[in-house]
């Protein structure tokens, strides 16, 4: 219905704008169609509505429900809940980019170097990132059993038995037992790209510079780094992204517990919307978490419309 | 930010990506470091000892397990566990969720991506740049802010617990990184190629059907294989749209068939590979294009 409307000032821009003609008009329209409207009726449609749900005492069940206006908003300082659901998204965010960007860049750099086997080494380190998140919760759950779990049977086989304790079951230790496997699957990534990134830097940089008697640690800092600038840029972005939606594991792994210790606010989301039947609230939490994730990766975005554009 | 067009020629696709790894070039007939190949090796198996215990233990009889500890080398071994955990489980039916929302969702999805790539990267969009961005968005968007009123919205259009109801929203989910890859392989085709299609008369559904597609073949695998990944492990739509036991896929019915069977750890070990030795298969014969595929993602758009 639109596109008719749409294609007559399209060409009159062509025409001024460029002397290369493109096909235009109602043909690019037919094109981006399908694909915009399932984006916008099950992705845009859904996000507007449940910011608009958001304003509301809805239920989740009624047919009907009352505008509250800011009210689940400032309940939420109100919410011990919420408040320790946004620090550890704040822990899991910074300790699952840190540790697997840091480890990835150490085995990147190891893997660029003289080592045989680097296809099957490369396969191996990014194996846990393409597991699905329930299968590696089951894995590690299992591995961390405080009957018949491997961690501790192996801190007895070490003469470490006394450390032997139930990591997912206490409230402190099962935040930091959830991001180890965190950081399992997540350290292949950054190790890739930088991987990618390091066969691009000039060998010639560094013979020069150990010509003129640089030492290791200052060509790392002085040839290394700089090169790398636009990988990290790129591994932190995408990290930051994917690190701060976190849910399944959790949700897998510990379910929020024990307690509420392991809440993250995508599941303290989840549990207001389906289990406390709380759905206005829940999805201002959602409001919440999604405001953040897109202010902070908005520059990402930016770049790379840029680029793509150009 | 800007800089990060910098790293665009190293990776452009798949190919031009790996090669680098394994390429004799840089240091002719100089041997590997026997040290450091022994020290990444010891890492890796460091690395990937949370799968072979789970394969070990899942060889072994629940006895053998109990008696001897999770650590100790089986005294017997057994492929019974496999036979358990796939009754218990219900693996028969969630296989075939899987395998059937696979089949509906990913090509569907690969082909309305590159349609819209297309119509960015080659053809006269009006407002490109602002879909474009709007679509990018999408990337950072949380699945958790949709989940109510895509329930909602299917339960009105009858679609909730089926496996075609999933199919919209993992569509929508899985546009953005599809169309950034796709946009700035297709950018990269030669306009003249597609300036001579024109003079031949070629409409721009010939010229995407026959001439775009068939030369974006990596790009277009890469995503495809990607995809398939992403729609097989995906579990929080699956987890809250789908209820009934004949409807789940595989990641949900894991998670169940983790709370029947973890008392039997030889046969949660064997649940747990069940489910995931078909990507396991997919990924070692295809790593080549996941691992371009991430790479020239991310590196090129």
């Amino acid at each position: 219905m639109g596109t008719a409307t749409l294609e007559a000032p399209a060409v009159d821009v062509a025409a001024v704008r460029r002397p290369r003609r493109k096909y235009g008009g109602i043909h690019a329209w037919l094109f981006a169609l399908p694909a915009l409207a399932v984006y916008l009726i099950f992705l845009v449609y859904p996000a507007l509505t449940s910011l608009w749900f958001s304003f509301t005492d809805w239920d989740g069940l009624s047919p009907t429900y009352n505008v509250v206006g800011l009210e689940n908003y400032t309940n939420m300082p109100k919410d011990p809940v919420v408040i320790q659901a946004l620090i550890n998204n704040i822990i899991w965010t910074v300790v699952t980019i840190v540790f697997p960007v840091v480890i990835g860049l150490a085995l990147a750099m190891l893997l660029n170097g003289k080592v045989r086997g680097k296809p099957v080494l490369r396969l191996i380190f990014y194996t846990p990132a393409v597991l699905p998140l329930v299968a590696i919760a089951s894995i590690w759950g299992w591995l961390y059993n405080p009957q018949y779990g491997a961690i501790n049977e192996f801190l007895n086989l070490i003469g470490l038995g006394g450390l032997a304790q139930p990591w997912l079951g206490q409230d402190s230790t099962a935040l930091a037992a959830v991001m180890v496997p965190g950081i399992w699957l997540r350290v292949g990534f950054p190790m890739l790209l930088y991987l990618a990134a390091l066969q691009g830097i000039n060998q010639d940089m560094y013979e020069a510079a150990t010509v003129d008697g640089a030492t290791r640690s200052q060509q790392f800092w002085h040839i290394t780094m700089p090169s790398l600038r636009p990988a990290h840029y790129i591994v932190l972005a995408l990290s930051l992204i994917d690190s701060f939606k976190v849910f399944d594991l959790i949700y897998a792994m510990t379910y929020g517990g024990p307690g509420t210790a392991t809440q993250v606010m995508g599941t303290w989301m989840y549990f207001n919307v389906f289990q406390y039947y709380q759905a206005g609230y829940g999805t201002a939490i959602a409001v919440v978490i999604t405001v953040i994730a897109i202010a902070v990766s908005i520059p990402y975005v930016r770049s790379q419309t840029k680029e793509h554009a150009a | 930010m800007s800089s990060s067009a910098e790293v665009a020629p190293v990776a452009a696709l798949p190919d031009a990506h790996v090669a680098p790894t394994e390429g004799p070039s840089r240091e002719p007939k100089r041997k590997g470091g026997i040290g450091m190949t022994i020290v990444l090796a010891l890492v890796a198996l460091f690395w990937i000892s949370p799968l072979a215990l789970l394969v070990i233990t899942a060889l072994r009889p629940l006895s053998d397990f109990v008696a001897n500890g999770p650590l100790a080398w089986p005294q017997e071994w057994t492929l019974q566990n496999f036979a358990d955990a796939w009754g218990v489980g219900n693996f028969a039916t969630t296989y075939r969720n899987s395998a059937f929302l696979l089949i509906l969702k990913v090509p569907l999805g690969v082909l309305i991506s590159a349609m819209l790539a297309f119509a960015l990267a080659k053809l006269r969009l009006r407002f490109g740049t602002v879909i474009m961005f709007a679509v990018f968005l999408g990337l950072t968007i949380p699945i958790y802010i949709t989940i109510v009123p895509v329930f909602v919205l299917l339960r009105t259009m009858g679609a909730i617990d089926t496996i075609p109801g999933l199919v919209g929203p993992y569509l929508a989910f899985g546009i953005p990184f599809e169309v950034l890859v796709l946009q700035s392989f297709f950018r990269q085709l030669p306009d003249e190629l597609i300036e001579a299609a024109k003079m031949d008369g070629a409409g721009p559904w010939r010229i995407f059907f026959t001439l775009v597609l068939p030369l974006s073949t990596p790009a277009l695998v890469t995503v495809f294989i990607l995809d398939a990944v992403a729609t097989w492990n995906e579990f929080l739509f699956a987890l809250i749209l789908l209820s009934s036991d004949a409807n789940k896929t595989i990641p949900v019915g894991l998670l169940n068939f983790q709370g029947q069977f973890s008392n039997n750890n030889t046969g949660l070990a064997a649940g747990i590979l069940i489910a995931v030795v078909p990507i396991l298969i997919a990924y070692i014969f295809l790593q080549r294009w996941i691992v371009g595929g991430l790479t020239a993602g991310a590196t090129k758009g």
